[in-house]
């Protein structure tokens, strides 16, 4: 018994002057019990309807929750994706266009051509280098710091070739030196640009699957709630209507056809909740109105 | 028909699956996998709705007939859809029809796999397919069953559903204790066979979830290779063991350990069973060694292992059964269709079945000589009366009838007639691998999804032995 209650019902029964002390303190109690037994039943099916909301938004709320979960991973992805492959392979186009512009340079030296050859040299080796720096700051590929160095390393080995005079000396126009040295050092370099590009390709391809996969993870909850969440309506429909909408519907039925013969509604409401409570208070007031 | 009763059993199957389901999420956060939030969100969502019904169903005193089908029936179907949602929120190979392929071969203990790399899945999933099988092997019906509060009459009607009345014949026990001999036999056998693997030198991962597949009889392995992954004998020796245990009645099987009498060494059915499990080893072994196909011991070796795998429905592989002599094929049709012991794990026709069928013919030809006689049906001093023995082979026509079915709707869909028909068997008999394009390393990928549609309706009508489902839909129709 709750304290405050109890001290309630019982000065309202000594406010009470028509019977004696006793009875008062036993009516009271009697009050008191009678209160919270109707406070128990009346509030047991609001409390189960109730439930089932809660539980119906709960289960949109989870999913919610996952989805957005599972679309920051896959943002994240994404972002890891452009910001991991997508640079790198960017970085591995500039230094492959800045080779060919450097071979069409020693080809322009190799006739002789000094300012327009050095020129476009010059040029492409900044942009390679560039370019190069670019791919060494981004590492981020299990080995990828071993075909950097590889690429650096050809890379040197191609322009000490060409930094050395070639107009005026006895290599212009020498194709066999052309050949030999300046064409193969840069096909080297070349190729290993190319390893590193197809390093980076083949990482973003498997990420690109990861990611439908990923996209997939995150879109099912939301798809998933919606066809539970419906079935669990279609339940909760269910429950109202059989513990809810139908001992009324018997109820006001009885009510209705109940022929004054001194004896109470004869219904079969099994339920202890408001409606058993409902079925209650109108025999006692069949009770009452017979007296 | 009081459908909220029907919601609350239904309810209270789901919040196992919720349990399973939470289990195998423990061990997906714990190995940090992809398969962490769909295990948990499926595990949620089975608790919501499990959960919900018993908020507002009172506790009942009985049910009727027609809703102890409707519980066993729409059970079944309710907990192979939540069985595939983990599957399809995680994605990969699981498309819609893959996961309710793989969950329901996986609850009805078939065994058959869409997956084409089983390694690749988390272990969690991984955990989650064994877990199926393992819940499916008992019935998820007699889980239910084994917590229900002391309400006698919704046990034994749920029982009787549940369990055909061929499994019963060997029981001479009430209700609750047949549902606890079945639980602790399935338990027992399950520790000590997972203790047993992991001693064997299977890690303790791979040793419980193929424990929890030998006992249910179900053939989920966790590697793509199945058993023929380990090459070891000690490990292939336990498992065949604990596959024949698993074949046999698991009332019998508890009479044996506790010394009481109508045990396996008194009952001629399970020696009638083992006889014929070993001639059928001995069969196969010979022609793979006169064949040239291996060496003497591992022939035999091969053929124990084969043999046993599909003539108790298990369904697990040691080697690549399509490429063997077409005769050791035939011989392994056989044992895919006749199945083990009623009372058991298995699934399919039942030895039992077939055992019953041969006395009948007996029993006709003894007639025939002697039209005045009255002859018993008698197995192990019991009288097999005749509505039982008229249902036995009733049930071996609709079965065969069945496969027929589902052969020429497979081959309607252009799946070749040999992979049909043994792919029917297999899952008709929830036994798990056929032969050809569905062999026993091989998996069911490549057939058409209408096809997996097909076997997976075959593996529920076996594992819940058609009648159930044809009472089932004739309920729905008259309104019993």
């Amino acid at each position: 018994m709750h304290p405050l209650k109890l001290l309630y019902f019982i000065a309202k029964s000594l406010h009470d002057k028509k019977v004696d002390s006793k009875s008062r303190s036993l009516e009271a109690i009697n009050d008191y019990s009678n209160f919270t037994n109707r406070m128990i039943i009346k509030r047991k099916l609001k409390y189960k309807l109730l439930s089932g909301f809660v539980l119906l938004i709960l289960m949109l709320v989870v999913a919610g929750v996952i989805s957005i979960i599972e679309f920051t991973k896959l943002s994240n992805s994404v972002n890891a994706l452009i910001e991991d492959n997508y640079k790198t392979i960017e970085a591995s186009k500039s230094m492959i266009e800045a080779l060919e512009r450097e071979d069409s340079g020693v080809l322009l030296l190799l006739l002789g051509e000094w300012d327009q050859g050095r020129e476009i040299i010059s040029a492409a080796d900044s942009s390679f280098n560039k370019a190069f720096e670019a791919a060494l700051q981004n590492l981020t590929e299990p080995h990828e710091d071993e075909y950097v160095q590889k690429i650096g390393d050809s890379y040197a080995a191609f322009k000490q070739a060409w930094q050395k005079p070639i107009v005026d000396t006895d290599k212009q126009g020498n194709i066999t030196w052309y050949r030999n040295t300046i064409h193969q050092s840069f096909l080297t370099t070349k190729k290993n640009v190319n390893a590193l590009m197809s390093l980076n390709q083949e990482s973003m391809h498997a990420e690109a699957s990861r990611l439908k996969d990923k996209s997939h993870r995150a879109i099912m909850p939301g798809i998933v709630t919606i066809i539970a969440a419906l079935l669990f309506s279609v339940m909760l429909n269910f429950f109202i209507s059989r513990y809810l909408v139908t001992p009324i519907l018997e109820l006001t039925e009885a009510v209705k056809n109940y022929k004054f013969v001194n004896s109470s509604l004869q219904l079969n409401i099994k339920s202890e909740d408001e409606i058993k409570t409902l079925e209650m208070e109108i025999n006692k007031l069949i009770n009452k109105t017979s007296v | 028909m009081r459908y909220e009763i029907v919601l609350k059993y239904l309810g209270i199957i789901l919040l196992f699956n919720a349990f399973f389901l939470f289990i195998a999420f423990i061990i997906s956060i714990f190995m940090v996998e992809s398969s962490a939030i769909p295990l948990l969100f499926s595990s949620f969502l089975c608790l919501v709705i499990g959960f919900f019904p018993m908020l507002f169903v009172e506790p009942i005193s009985d049910i009727t007939f027609s809703e102890g089908i409707y519980i066993v029936v729409i059970g079944w179907l309710s907990t192979c859809l939540v069985g595939m949602l983990p599957y399809i929120m995680w994605g990969g190979e699981f498309t819609l029809v893959n996961a309710w392929f793989e969950s329901v071969s996986g609850f009805t203990t078939t065994g058959s796999t869409i997956l084409s790399d089983i390694e690749t899945l988390p272990k969690g999933l991984l955990f989650w397919r064994s877990a199926t099988h393992w819940m499916g092997g008992i019935g998820v019906i007699m889980f239910v069953l084994f917590i229900l509060p002391n309400s006698q009459n919704p046990r034994l009607k749920l029982l009787n559903t549940e369990i055909s009345e061929l499994s019963k014949t060997s029981y001479k026990y009430r209700a609750k204790q047949i549902i606890s001999i079945l639980a602790f036999v399935y338990i027992g056998l399950t520790l000590v066979e997972t203790l047993l693997l992991w001693a064997a030198g299977m890690s303790f991962f791979d040793a419980i979830n193929h424990a929890f597949a030998t006992i249910a009889t179900g053939g989920f392995s966790t590697k793509n290779m199945s058993i023929a992954y380990f090459n070891n004998f000690n490990i292939e020796l336990i498992i065949v063991v604990f596959m024949i245990l698993s074949g046999i009645h698991f009332g019998l099987l508890f009479n044996t350990l506790t010394g009481r009498p109508n045990n396996i060494f008194q009952s001629k059915i399970v020696r009638a069973y083992l006889v014929i499990l070993m001639i059928g080893v001995m069969l196969v072994a010979l022609k793979l060694f006169l064949n040239g196909n291996y060496d003497l011991a591992t022939s035999f070796r091969s053929a124990l292992f084969q043999v046993v795998s599909l003539g108790t429905t298990t369904g697990f592989a040691t080697e690549d059964t399509a490429i063997w002599p077409v005769f050791t094929q035939i011989i392994l049709i056989y044992f895919t269709i006749q199945c083990a012991m009623a009372g058991s794990t298995s699934g399919g026709l039942k030895f039992d079945r077939v055992f019953i069928f041969i006395k009948s013919v007996k029993k006709q030809i003894n007639l025939i000589q002697h039209p005045r006689a009255v002859i018993a049906l008698k197995i192990d001093k019991r009288i097999i009366n005749e509505t039982l023995e008229n249902q036995v082979l009733g049930f071996i026509v609709l079965y065969i009838f069945t496969l027929f079915i589902s052969t020429v709707l497979l081959t309607f869909f252009d799946v070749g007639l040999y992979t049909a028909f043994s792919a029917s068997v297999a899952t008709l008999g929830n036994v798990g691998p056929g032969f050809e394009n569905v062999s026993s390393l091989g998996n069911f990928a490549s057939l058409p999804d209408m096809a997996k549609i097909i076997l997976s309706a075959d593996m529920l009508l076996g594992r819940l032995e058609i009648f159930s489902i044809i009472i089932f839909l004739s309920i729905r129709r008259n309104r019993i």
